[in-house]
């Protein structure tokens, strides 16, 4: 009789599994043909694992990227940056600007030719030189101030810079500096943190086949953090524009503050000038997104400065010898149309604006003089 | 705490743990901590109110039930009712009259600067007020006998799957589960686990989805062509259904793996084709309970046509006005209650409705959408932010309805997709005119049904824990 129940029970566990299975083929057909996420395996090819950095954009990766505002080409080169052509040897009448950023540089929602990076070289060429000024988007999706760090000593080699802007983005950067500050320690991890990250890796590997697996996986993080979240006092969001911001914030200011010394100093061996340029947050520019945002963290008990983190990374950055550049003022007298809706980037309007105010700023502040 | 938060799913795995081991009176005071627990986690200050509520009506029932002079009875009756609906009156609609006093003597050139308190909303204060008044007005007519259990009835008051935004229960139903030992049988269990992951659904995938295309369309600052607008009041009765309705199934199926039954709240009331029907499927605890302490006390349909037609409209209008302290709410209980007298309406109108009530299929087809049509322009009028908008709106329907521009990206294509499952299983659920037909079918289709609720949940949801519009009401 008991054993009757469990063959029952067994018959009905094994047809929920197959009914599971065979609605998860459906769904991830249906993501894959219709699905227009960053967890779709199309673009999540893009990257490929790296020693040092964790990631980094997959060298001769080519993929292509569409949602309902946009459809993109993407081209990586051999260099590992996103470029149509090779970065090749150093012309001698040839100026090279390499700019190091997150997604907010690398700019996958518009084509190559409408980026900003691209837009900034096609007018620095407009004027008859004796030079030909390269720009090299340097950007890599979800990097921080500490990864540019690492992706810039493994560029300065092959790109040869003569000016480097590092971007930072003011609305995650000074999180995601504290998020990353053990990487600058640069010490031997144990090999125990090694195989787990070699595990961890492969089940990466697996999930980022899957658009279902993907969705799911951020589910699972989202849930985990908001558990995490419980069991201490909750904070209100948007900590780098607090009024009165979490002690980390200045950790997070101190490891920019070190990441954009070390470039500079290492640039300057190489023969480089380094400038910052300080890019914004959405809802600096968009007052419906700001409203919206203001709410949220006052509901929470705190109070949001709109423009207090790019105020903290230029007041932090002040003793540097690097010029500073904030291209908030000319993205919010060019309206909010300069991001898109349904993400934080730019649009091709945007790219437009910020290329042109970053070659004001690189002419007016002589960066470029004796080139 | 919202329903769809980790805080509740904290909350109750603890509370259910111990339910499960606890006998009968010490479940009962579980309940009342927790329910209490419930209340105070989304404002401490608010629990005196609902503890003052419970304390003042358990006293009535008590004192009521002792008393037999017809004359006292009924002076303990008024002044129950006149502690709750003074509360009522104070919490929910004080800004709402001081708004209008400061506008109206504004427009006669007096400034007014006597009222300058603003009275914060208690959560779920219409709901068990409605539930208090219900109890002492049983006792009264003698339908129901008080308790003398003081911790059953604060459970009762309090209850929390049902708290903040309904069923609005009757003693005649809860109170009696309440003080019998339950019995929590298999049955119970797979239809409250589906209750509450159905409701999930209906919340995070449905309404909470849906919710950004009707913020669009109702957006004040935008111009929207007639047929958007249309679309976004499509959008907006299957969010607030979504929202109202998930709700309610999550308290029904959290109740049912308690062991304890709450009534259905709602029985598809988009596939109905009258608006007497609509307040039969619809909110049904309220449209029952306006019907039984409000309109058949009026005189229901007991006296002539006129008197008849007055009373539906004086419960509509309150019932209305139960929905939140504003004239949009106001108008659309007179919307409500004009389509109720429409529907009772003499000569003119009633071939139509002989037509539509018909048995043909081209008869219901036309009927239903006549009165689907009908119900989204109360939603319309529900929804909209101000008379201004309405009329703009309305406008747009009549004079700019124009299907070439509709916007099938952002609107047509998410409102199919986000409300098609949630029809199918409506239709479902009609067809077999049962809610809980799902757990019912045969293995293969209810397993199927199971899975694609969960995927389309994870995959497609909103999970921005956004809180039920009925929440403030």
């Amino acid at each position: 009789m008991a054993d009757d129940v469990r063959r029952h029970r067994l018959r009905r566990l094994a047809l929920f599994a197959v009914i599971a299975a065979i609605q998860f083929i459906v769904f991830e057909a249906a993501l894959r043909t219709w699905g227009s996420s960053e967890a779709a395996p199309a673009f999540q090819g893009l990257f490929a694992n790296d020693a040092v950095i964790g990631y980094r954009l997959k060298p001769g990766a080519q993929v292509r990227f569409a949602t309902a505002d946009f459809d993109t080409q993407i081209s990586i080169n051999s260099t590992g940056v996103r470029d149509d052509e090779e970065i090749g040897d150093k012309p001698p009448d040839e100026r090279r600007i390499l700019v190091l950023g997150d997604s907010l540089v690398l700019s996958v929602q518009v084509p190559f030719q409408q980026t900003f990076c691209e837009l900034l070289e096609q007018r620095l060429n407009r004027t008859a030189s004796r030079v030909h000024y390269r720009v090299i988007n340097a950007g890599v999706q979800g990097y921080g101030p500490v990864h540019e760090l690492l992706f810039f000593r493994s560029l300065l080699p092959v790109v040869k810079p003569d000016v480097i802007i590092e971007t930072l983005f003011v609305g995650n950067d000074i999180e995601d500096a504290v998020a990353t500050q053990a990487l600058l320690q640069g010490s031997p991890r144990p090999i125990t943190e090694t195989m787990r990250e070699a595990t961890t890796t492969r089940l990466r590997r697996i999930v980022r086949r899957s658009m279902v697996l993907q969705v799911l996986r951020v589910r699972a993080l989202a849930a985990t953090a908001r558990f995490t979240r419980t069991a201490g006092p909750p904070e209100p969001p948007l900590q780098s524009y607090a009024a009165q911001p979490a002690p980390r914030i200045a950790r997070g200011l101190n490891v920019i503050h070190r990441v954009v010394q070390q470039i500079e100093a290492e640039g300057r061996a190489a023969g480089a000038r380094t400038a910052v340029m300080l890019m914004p947050a959405r809802f600096q520019v968009n007052d419906v997104d700001y409203a919206n945002l203001r709410e949220v963290v006052e509901q929470a008990g705190g109070q949001l400065i709109r423009d207090a983190a790019t105020q903290r990374i230029d007041q932090a950055l002040e003793d540097l010898p690097v010029a500073r550049f904030d291209a908030l003022p000319a993205l919010r007298a060019a309206g909010a149309d300069v991001f898109f809706i349904s993400t934080v980037h730019l649009t091709p309007h945007g790219h437009e604006v910020v290329a042109e105010a970053v070659e004001q700023f690189l002419r007016g502040s002589r960066l470029l003089d004796g080139f | 705490m919202v329903f769809n938060s980790l805080h509740f799913v904290w909350f109750f795995v603890v509370v259910y743990a111990l339910y499960r081991v606890l006998p009968h009176r010490a479940q009962n005071w579980l309940l009342l901590i927790a329910s209490y627990y419930f209340y105070a986690a989304w404002d401490w200050r608010f629990l005196a109110l609902l503890m003052a509520s419970t304390l003042v009506d358990y006293t009535c029932g008590i004192i009521l039930d002792r008393t037999e002079a017809p004359r006292r009875r009924r002076i303990i009756l008024c002044l129950s009712l006149g502690f709750n609906l003074t509360m009522l009156a104070f919490f929910k609609y004080f800004n709402f009259f001081a708004d209008n006093l400061h506008a109206m003597f504004g427009a006669l050139g007096w400034r007014l600067d006597f009222v300058t308190v603003r009275v914060l909303l208690p959560v779920g204060i219409s709901f068990y007020t409605f539930v208090t008044m219900s109890y002492v007005i049983d006792v009264y007519r003698r339908e129901i006998r008080p308790t003398r259990d003081l911790v059953d009835f604060g459970v009762f008051v309090a209850y929390f799957p049902h708290l903040v935004a309904g069923p609005i229960l009757r003693a005649s139903r809860l109170l009696t589960q309440i003080d019998a030992p339950r019995r929590i049988s298999r049955e119970q269990l797979r239809d409250g686990a589906w209750l509450i992951a159905w409701g999930f659904f209906q919340k995070i995938f449905v309404a909470d989805n849906l919710a950004s295309l009707a913020n669009m369309v109702f957006d004040p600052a935008t111009h929207q062509t007639g047929v958007n607008v249309m679309l976004g009041t499509y959008a907006f009765a299957f969010q607030i259904y979504g929202d109202f309705a998930g709700y309610s199934n999550i308290a029904r199926g959290t109740s049912k793996l308690m062991g304890i039954e709450l009534i259905e709240n709602f029985r598809f009331p988009y596939l109905v084709r009258s608006p007497q029907a609509f307040w039969r499927h619809w909110h049904i605890s309220l449209s029952t309970w306006l019907r039984d302490y409000l309109y058949i006390p009026l005189g229901g349909n007991r006296g002539s046509e006129a008197r008849t037609r007055r009373n539906l409209l004086i419960t509509m209008i309150l019932g209305g006005l139960w929905h939140g302290a504003a004239w949009t709410f106001v108008l659309w209980g007179v919307y409500q209650g004009v389509l109720l007298i429409a529907y009772r309406a003499g000569d003119p109108v009633r071939w139509f409705h002989a037509w539509l009530n018909g048995s043909g299929a081209a008869a219901r087809v036309t009927s239903w959408f006549v009165m689907w049509h009908l119900t989204c322009y109360g939603w319309l009028i529900f929804r909209a932010r101000s008379a201004r908008q309405l009329g703009s709106m309305t406008a747009n329907l009549l004079a700019d309805f124009s299907p070439r521009s509709v916007n099938v990206e952002a609107l047509l294509v998410p409102l199919v997709m986000y409300t098609a499952p949630l029809l199918i299983v409506h239709v479902c659920e009609a067809i077999y005119d049962n809610v809980l037909i799902v757990p019912r079918l045969p293995v293969g289709v209810r397993y199927s049904v199971y899975a694609a609720t969960f995927y389309l949940t994870m995959l497609f949801g909103n999970f921005g824990g956004a809180e039920f519009i009925y929440f403030q009401f």
